[in-house]
């Protein structure tokens, strides 16, 4: 599984996400949704943390944290 | 857990699973979700080759490789079949890397051209052949470090979609995946389209091209901003451009990669005023034939 | 209807693969070839034949096209030659690997350097490792029942194997002899359309290929279809024979061996020659027969070590060459090892000749049948390996 090569995990602050979709349409995986049009989860079993989705968020609203 | 059962249906609708053998921020397996929604289920995709496979092992839809010296020669014969069995109705997608295209099935991908196969052809173009370990191909642009051009690479890149648009076939683009919505539109004009169509696709490499991962649709919005990769289109062999960015200094994008970092300012002025000429001969084309 | 006339090896071949109902024809031109595909090219024009002929830019793409064809359902039909079968090298290992039957006319001919445009037999056998069938044509009229059995033999769900006709340039692919066409209602009864069970590439059925992670078990289970062809091959010929009054026994066949001391081993065309001369020469006394081998591979083990007690010495004719081997040609290496293993072994002659394409002589024949039997007269072997070529026999017949 992804969580033994990933350094660090993205997260997301709900409160300044736009739900613009921009982290699902740009994930390389596939593994962050905009679900229901209303909230960014991410898929921790198969997610690398590239970093994409904070990269190409407009607002900042995702950040790379270190996994424990 | 409900989240995981959620993200299972949306791999399934998207034809993709999530978590491919590929470099983290590689923008293979990208490529191939934007691709695979433009194009639905009733598609064979054939394809192999090193890295590409890391991303087409995920795929749920009908898949088939076989090396890449022969892209574009598995598919004419899945072509075939399907016509014996009167099943026209399949899209048919071969897909090779740049180390493919531009080198060893060069010849492979020029002869499927000339026999206007109805396929949709498509480039990964990753710019050196990645999964061995970066080395040159045709493909390779100019300045570029490699494991085999360590002092910059001194030819300049094989301009592969209008060397395809010169052999008449009814669709040439270039895409990219910073930009999806171009990308799926021309997807989805190819797969109307009888003949041979080609798609050229950048994929950004953050092993091969030394960048952080977190960057990598950044640098290939910067290689369409500063028209290192213009996008456009020639159908029925004339040019249009999709997309036209205000330009930015080639600076940016070299800059951006420390495959370029050696490079001097003269190399980066030639650079420069080769991108140029490229901006300026497809916006003079614009509209018009170009293929003789 | 079935009719019988002249009709050269190519031809006979093509019709093969019309009556066959190949469905995906990848088609590159090489001497001594040509004809197979031109042949097949006019059926289709004239609507006689449906197939989907694509016209490649080289062998190498041929075979890949004949593979993706048949992983997508086809019934696929090409043939090659020589430096077209090196250049198809890397796709030829597909077909068996990925257990597809595709069945692909070898026309003989001589490899260069040192070779030509004339058949000799190294241009197949440097495919015998790879695990494509490899079955031995005569004439026209085997080449053609060869083609059709050869979709039954590799379609067969105990078999799932390639297989090559392999027949000489020239002296079959080019020469004229009676064949027969056998009728296509008939053949249509014998040979059911072609389902492949292990996967599908259709977007409704889609099954991917059973890919074996354990790469020692992946390739004992092609060794172990080839066993099973042994079988299959064999019951094939049986049934072809009771409908169409011909058959090839299989794999090996005897030829006036009933009370022999000595047999030559012949492969290919000049096994029609052989037979005339073991004929005279048991006229005149001597006590010297034929084996034909038919089937290189799977090789004919068990049925050789069987035939093996009835003679003293077997002759073996390599129309083929392997440098720095271990002693002789390619047929003759495969027959020491199949009779290594009995106490009581037949002692073994090798004899190259036709190298190249070059005539092979009733001449020659006799010679090397006069040797084999001069080697059970004194109990032993005086030259193991014999380049016949370079013997002086004075004038050529």
């Amino acid at each position: 599984m992804s969580q033994m090569v990933r350094a660090f995990r993205p997260t997301v602050d709900k409160d300044k996400c736009v739900k613009c979709g921009n982290c699902q349409t740009y994930c390389p995986e596939g593994t962050v949704m905009l679900r229901d049009g209303e909230e960014v989860v991410f898929d921790y079993r198969f997610c690398k943390g590239c970093g994409v989705c904070a990269n190409e968020c407009p607002v900042d609203a995702i950040s790379m944290v270190k996994e424990a | 857990m409900e989240i995981n059962r959620q993200f299972d249906e949306y791999y399934e609708n998207s034809y993709i699973q999530g978590g491919t053998a590929c470099c983290p921020g590689c923008g293979g397996p990208l490529f191939w979700r934007m691709t695979l929604e433009a194009l639905g289920p009733k598609t064979i995709i054939y394809g192999d080759g090193p890295c590409a496979y890391c991303a087409i092992r995920n795929i749920k839809l009908p898949n088939f490789g076989i090396h890449f010296s022969f892209v574009a020669d598995g598919s004419t014969g899945i072509l075939a079949a399907l016509a014996a069995k009167g099943r026209e109705d399949i899209t048919v997608v071969s897909s090779g890397g740049d180390g493919a295209i531009g080198d060893i099935s060069f010849g492979k991908v020029s002869a499927a051209a000339e026999r206007n196969e109805n396929m949709i052809q498509i480039c990964v173009d990753n710019e050196a052949y990645m999964n061995t370990g970066i080395q040159k191909s045709g493909l390779t642009p100019f300045g570029a470090w490699t494991t085999t051009t360590p002092l910059g690479k001194e030819a300049p890149k094989k301009e592969i979609p209008l060397i395809i648009a010169q052999h008449r076939v009814p669709y040439v683009a270039t895409t990219s995946v910073a930009y999806p919505r171009d990308l799926q539109a021309k997807l989805k004009k190819a797969s109307g389209i009888q003949g041979f169509k080609y798609l050229h696709t950048v994929i950004p490499c953050p092993t091969g091209w030394r960048f952080d991962p977190a960057k990598s649709v950044e640098v290939v919005r910067l290689g369409v901003e500063t028209w290192v990769w213009p996008l456009y289109e020639i159908e029925g062999g004339v040019l249009r451009v999709t997309l036209k960015p205000k330009q930015r200094p080639v600076e940016d994008y070299l800059k951006a990669q420390n495959r370029f970092r050696h490079l001097s300012d003269d190399q980066i002025k030639f650079i420069q005023s080769e991108t140029d000429t490229r901006r300026k001969r497809l916006l003079e084309n614009d509209g018009k034939r170009i293929i003789l | 209807m079935s009719f019988t006339r002249m009709m050269e090896g190519n031809e006979a071949a093509a019709w093969g693969a019309r009556l066959s109902r190949a469905e995906v024809v990848p088609a590159y031109p090489i001497t001594p070839q040509t004809e197979v595909i031109s042949h097949i090219a006019t059926f289709i024009a004239e609507g006689k034949m449906k197939a989907q002929y694509i016209k490649v830019e080289g062998e190498h793409t041929a075979m890949a096209a004949a593979v993706g064809a048949s992983v997508a359902g086809a019934r696929v039909f090409t043939a090659s030659a020589s430096q077209g079968i090196a250049y198809m090298e890397e796709a030829l290992w597909m077909p068996p690997g990925r257990r597809l039957p595709i069945v692909m006319c070898m026309v003989n001919r001589a490899l260069a350097p040192i070779g030509g445009l004339r058949p000799d037999h190294n241009d197949s056998l440097m495919q015998r490792d790879n695990g494509w069938i490899q079955l031995y044509c005569e004439n026209s009229q085997e080449v053609l029942d060869t083609i059709i059995m050869a979709y039954r033999i590799g379609e067969d769900r105990r078999v799932y194997l390639p297989v090559a006709p392999c027949y000489d340039g020239y002296f079959v692919s080019a020469t004229a002899t009676p064949t027969t066409v056998p009728d296509q209602a008939e053949v249509d009864e014998f040979l059911p359309p072609y389902v492949h069970e292990m996967y599908s590439l259709m977007p409704e059925t889609y099954r991917p290929r059973p890919f074996e992670m354990n790469i020692a078990k992946g390739r004992y289970e092609v060794q172990q279809a080839h066993e099973r062809a042994k079988a299959v091959i064999e019951e094939v010929d049986v049934e072809y024979s009771k409908r169409f009054g011909r058959g090839y026994d299989g794999l090996l066949e005897e030829y006036a061996c009933d009370d022999v001391d000595a047999v030559l081993m012949t492969m290919g065309s000049m096994t029609g020659t052989a037979r005339d001369v073991v004929d005279e020469m048991q006229a005149s006394g001597k006590r010297i027969g034929l084996l034909k081998l038919r089937g290189f591979r799977p090789f004919p083990t068990e049925e050789l070590q069987g035939l093996a007690k009835r003679f003293h010495a077997i002759g073996v004719v390599d129309r083929n060459t392997s440098y720095g081997s271990a002693g002789g040609g390619i047929v003759s290496m495969e027959v020491a090892r199949a009779l290594y293993p009995l106490e009581d072994r037949p002692l073994l002659l090798n004899f190259h000749v036709g190298l190249g394409g070059s005539d092979v002589t009733m001449r020659q024949i006799g010679y090397m049948a006069d040797k084999t039997l001069e080697a059970v007269e004194k109990g032993r072997v005086e030259k193991a390996v014999d380049w016949v070529e370079l013997v002086d026999l004075g004038e050529v017949m």
